[in-house]
């Protein structure tokens, strides 16, 4: 009986350090670090900006724990500008990549309509780096346009 | 020992149940911005007018000629640098005939009046910037050389101005 009670002990020692471990796996985190920049933009004139563009690109980070993670943008279709005017914006099967050691001239790339898989290194850090295509019509109204790109991530 | 099994089963399920509590989700957002340039508008608003010339008698007009040098009007992006680049004919021409166009001179300002007006030389191109409200105005003077024996006629030929950002 004592004997039995002693595991008891063992097993509920065993339930309770179970729950902390696990918590004490790394929070995920994503970061909106540099938006995507078309800069100046002629009507007619597509503009376009790759991920691996250093100024340009957009740049989101993530830190969380290590393995396999999803990742899935919600893309928009166009800039809006002034009085509600629209911009075209398009985004090509390689725009998106991904970098395990952050460093934008080491990326995977993949297309950024589809979800895709990645694995977060040991550290926890890896950034994910986005270009994409401005379109604007040849009649397009001048002034500053914007959109929002979101980036989900999901750890499996 | 049946309990013990039985506990330990519960002990798997729960951290079973932990590992797929441990799915984690987050999103961030980033922004794609642009600029869109006003369209650069380029009229041709007066000709380059040396008017009567005379055989032998070379005739200039000066850029500063207000009346009579060509005049191009330029509309685009306000306080923004434009390059500009000509196409200069070398003679004027009157159905077989021919006449030397010589001496380019340039004017940009930023008035139609050429108030605070700056010289350039037409044959290596400027780049001004338009004004505020995004306009420049751009004066072209040159000199004909017309021969001892050129033959009487209306003598025509096209400058070609090219404006980009």
């Amino acid at each position: 009986m004592q004997t039995m009670k002693r595991k008891w002990w063992v097993v509920i020692a065993v339930v309770l350090l179970a729950v902390p471990l696990r918590a004490q796996g790394r929070a995920l985190t994503v970061t909106g670090i540099r938006g995507v920049t078309f800069g100046a933009v002629l009507p007619g004139v597509p503009r376009v900006v790759l991920r691996t563009d250093p100024a340009n690109s957009g740049q989101i980070d993530i830190r969380g724990p290590k393995g396999p993670v999803l990742l899935t943008f919600v893309l928009p279709v166009a800039m809006t500008g002034p009085g509600g005017a629209l911009m075209p914006i398009s985004f090509g099967a390689g725009d998106a990549g991904f970098s395990a050691t952050q460093a934008i001239g080491s990326q995977v790339g993949f297309d950024p309509k589809q979800p895709f898989t990645a694995t977060v290194p040991n550290n926890g850090r890896a950034s994910v780096f986005v270009g994409a295509t401005a379109n604007p019509t040849t009649n397009q109204r001048a002034g500053a346009y914007t959109a929002t790109l979101i980036l989900t991530v999901t750890v499996l | 020992m049946r309990s013990i099994t039985k506990l330990s089963l519960v002990v798997a399920a729960l951290v079973l149940t932990g590992t797929t509590l441990q799915a984690q989700t987050n999103n961030a957002s980033i922004t794609a911005t642009a600029t869109v340039q006003t369209p650069i508008n380029v009229v041709g608003a007066q000709q380059l007018s040396f008017g009567n010339v005379f055989p032998g008698v070379n005739k200039t007009v000066v850029a500063m000629d207000l009346a009579n040098a060509g005049r191009f009007d330029i509309s685009g992006q306000a306080s923004t640098q434009v390059t500009l680049s000509f196409t200069l004919p070398a003679t004027l021409g009157s159905g077989g005939n021919t006449m030397p166009i010589v001496s380019y001179a340039g004017v940009h300002a930023q008035n139609s009046t050429q108030t605070g007006g700056i010289g350039f030389p037409p044959s290596v191109g400027v780049s001004p910037s338009l004004n505020a409200s995004g306009q420049l105005w751009v004066w072209i003077g040159a000199q004909v050389q017309p021969a001892t024996n050129q033959a009487a006629g209306v003598y025509t030929g096209s400058i070609v101005m090219t404006v980009v950002y």
